[in-house]
């Protein structure tokens, strides 16, 4: 059996993490490239989002290199994606590949289903189910400091003295996580990383932007798909916070480790624009976006792929949010022909935007200088 | 007192319920008039652009409504039926009205779960009913009706079968379908043809549901379920000679069941389907030479070969 699981964000370290611990033959899957999203696009349903055309160009890549076995989500709507790998097996195997395709749905979705899946690719006779638990633990936790290291490059890209010097605490921060391994090692690396972080010199005198990128899963953590926009915004001295992480998604309950707000806040923040959830990160994007405005962020970036429904009506929204709150709300679509020059004009436009809003309010006396949680978030110089 | 309610996504599944509702209440209830350019034009300007054409046309009819009623109502279908849910276009809907125009009057948005526990719906609809100015009982009276017409709908009786002629299963959303305007009268120009159309409205709940059931993962949106049991259902039994699957530009739930259906179908060697996709700018010339092409296709093989129809023509 070789397994290989889709591209996003952290997950291509969380697979490898998740191959050494239950032994698995395993294939790396290959970044994503204008091949890969060509190959989807043209095999995919055309009205389908960006992430199933550009993990089925993914898939394609790795079947070719040998894998046998596909991992893929699942979940029980209302967004499309708990669909996902029905279709994408259904495609597949009429152009004639041979594999295994595993859904694997959320615990929120079905304990039971959950464990049906994970036993398809790690048999009981193999590992028991406390080992399991166990070691699924870890790997929660794991996931959390990845996480976390992103969270907080994009913190202090923005105000970083010299350039490159955050990305290169990232780097060495990540070798150190991935290389620990149980609980407590994880618990350890995580506080070196945090100490590396700590070595990075700072420039607060600059006068720095706060941006808040909210949006669908997959664009929003896919640099490939987002044009790197926390790089973008950090070298532009933006201080970037993301509302969406992958250990918020998977972490059963309501709580949001990673973002730091719990679903009830969310959905009580949304509640003046959207009073009920939409399916896949439309809440998320409405709420985390009006925490924003109340916080003092200078603007916010949405991300969604074309034809994406629940952050559609998160875009019909936030258009509202924008003009009773006075945030500038970008929303940015992307789908396989989305250029990079197009979507660098319009946030240059946000930026500047930004910035003669956050002048005025400053010559209207509003104070704009936060510290949240250790972190500068805005700054009145 | 007059209520608004548009003319547009569900009404065509519940309005007839939605009605009921609003006369037992002794409100007056203002359905707006059917679907004509200026409201689909108003609607595309109006509604965020990536919305699918029935939002659009939903946000026309509400522009039309706005001025001459006192309230409309919109509600949130969060499930049409027992394990299943609705598109998240339709989770959204009040929220959307609601942010569509500055001026737009209260809008009433009760929430309809049907196959869920009552208690968590039915009291939104005995507040609605007070905040339409009915008094206690008259309101819970009504909401109770409400209720059980809504649990009633899903199991409509069977209707005769066609046989014989030429008949084409017209696959589509019910208020794409039904709306002469925003399908350019799809059902007239079929009947035109010669063909006889069915639509999805008119097969057995429950056949749909078992045919639905027995695709390899559970579809969960509710209407694209019994959709999908219903062109299943026409397939399996040949109760069709083609099926036309009807979707809206930019359609989410269309998307993933017309791939869907399309696969299905070829495995299976069922009845030729063909796809047609609505949207504003939907032109009269193509569809009928589309449906003219489908109908000479379907009737040349249905003349050739009766037994083996449908071989390689699926797409």
């Amino acid at each position: 059996m070789r397994v290989a699981v889709p591209r996003m964000g952290n997950l291509p370290f969380i697979a490898r993490d998740l191959a050494r611990r239950f032994d698995f033959d395993f294939v790396e899957t290959p970044p994503f490239t204008e091949r890969t999203i060509e190959m989807g696009a043209a095999m995919a349903p055309e009205f389908a989002c960006l992430p199933l055309k550009a993990v089925l160009g993914s898939f394609v890549e790795v079947l070719e290199e040998g894998a046998d076995t596909l991992v893929m989500g699942g979940g029980h709507g209302p967004c499309r994606f708990g669909y996902y790998g029905e279709i994408q097996r259904r495609i597949l195997e009429r152009d004639g590949y041979e594999f295994d395709m595993v859904v694997i749905d959320p615990p929120s979705t079905s304990v039971a289903s959950f464990h049906r899946g994970i036993r398809s690719l790690v048999p009981s006779s193999k590992v028991s189910l406390r080992a399991l638990a166990f070691e699924l633990r870890a790997v929660l936790k794991k996931v959390e400091a990845f996480d976390s290291l992103e969270k907080w490059a994009m913190a202090l890209r923005g105000c970083e003295a010299e350039p490159g010097a955050v990305d290169a605490a990232l780097e060495d921060a990540r070798a150190l996580v991935s290389a620990a391994f149980t609980t407590a090692e994880i618990r350890r690396a995580r506080a070196q990383a945090q100490e590396r972080f700590s070595c990075v010199r700072l420039d607060r005198g600059a006068g720095h932007l706060a941006v808040g990128l909210v949006g669908e899963i997959f664009v929003v953590l896919e640099p490939f798909f987002n044009f790197d926009i926390d790089k973008w915004l950090g070298k532009r001295g933006v201080v970037v916070e993301r509302c969406v992480h992958i250990t918020d998604t998977v972490t059963p309950g309501r709580k949001n480790p990673v973002y730091g707000y719990d679903e009830h806040a969310v959905a009580r923040a949304a509640a003046p624009y959207l009073s009920h959830e939409v399916g896949g990160d439309g809440l998320l994007s409405v709420g985390a976006s009006a925490l924003y405005a109340r916080r003092g962020f200078d603007a916010v970036v949405h991300f969604l792929p074309f034809t994406c429904m629940p952050e559609v009506i998160a875009k019909g929204v936030l258009a509202g949010l924008s003009r009773r709150t006075g945030l500038p709300v970008l929303s940015l679509t992307v789908d396989e022909q989305t250029g990079r020059a197009g979507v660098a004009t319009r946030l240059e436009a946000l930026l500047d935007l930004a910035r003669s809003r956050r002048q005025s309010r400053l010559a209207a006396g509003v104070p704009v200088e936060r510290y949240e949680g250790g972190w500068q978030v805005g700054d009145n110089s | 007192m007059k209520v608004g309610i548009p003319r547009a996504l569900l009404y065509h599944h519940y309005g007839s319920c939605w009605l009921d509702f609003l006369e037992r209440l002794g409100v007056e209830g203002l359905v707006s008039e059917p679907t004509t350019d200026d409201v689909i034009t108003t609607g595309s300007v109006r509604a965020d652009n990536e919305t699918c054409l029935p939002v659009k046309v939903f946000s026309g009819h509400l522009m039309s409504l706005k001025d001459e009623v006192d309230a409309i109502l919109v509600p949130r279908v969060v499930s049409p039926g027992a394990g299943s849910c609705a598109c998240p276009k339709f989770l959204g809907l009040p929220d959307l009205a609601r942010a569509l125009d500055e001026e737009m009057p209260p809008v009433i948005a009760p929430r309809i779960e049907v196959g869920r526990r009552k208690a968590a719906w039915a009291p939104e609809w005995y507040r609605a009913g007070r905040a339409l100015g009915a008094p206690r009982a008259v309101s819970a009276a009504a909401a109770v009706r409400l209720v059980r017409d809504l649990e009633r709908l899903d199991r409509c009786p069977e209707r005769a079968e066609p046989s014989g002629e030429l008949t084409i299963g017209v696959a589509g959303h019910l208020y794409n379908v039904h709306d002469e305007r925003a399908s350019q009268g799809l059902l007239d120009r079929i009947r035109a043809l010669g063909a006889r159309p069915v639509t999805v409205d008119e097969v057995d709940p429950r056949q749909a549901r078992r045919q639905a059931e027995s695709l390899s993962r559970q579809l969960f949106w509710g209407f694209e379920r019994a959709m999908a049991g219903a062109v299943l259902h026409w397939s399996r039994t040949r109760a069709v000679t083609g099926i036309l699957f009807v979707t809206s530009f930019a359609c989410g739930p269309g998307s993933i069941v017309g791939a869907l259906l399309e696969d299905e179908l070829v495995r299976e060697s069922g009845v030729p389907l063909m796809s047609l996709i609505l949207d504003e700018h939907t032109a009269e010339a193509g569809i009928v030479t589309r449906l003219e092409a489908f109908v000479d296709m379907l009737s040349r093989s249905a003349s050739a070969r009766p037994q083996a129809l449908g071989e390689g023509a699926a797409g």
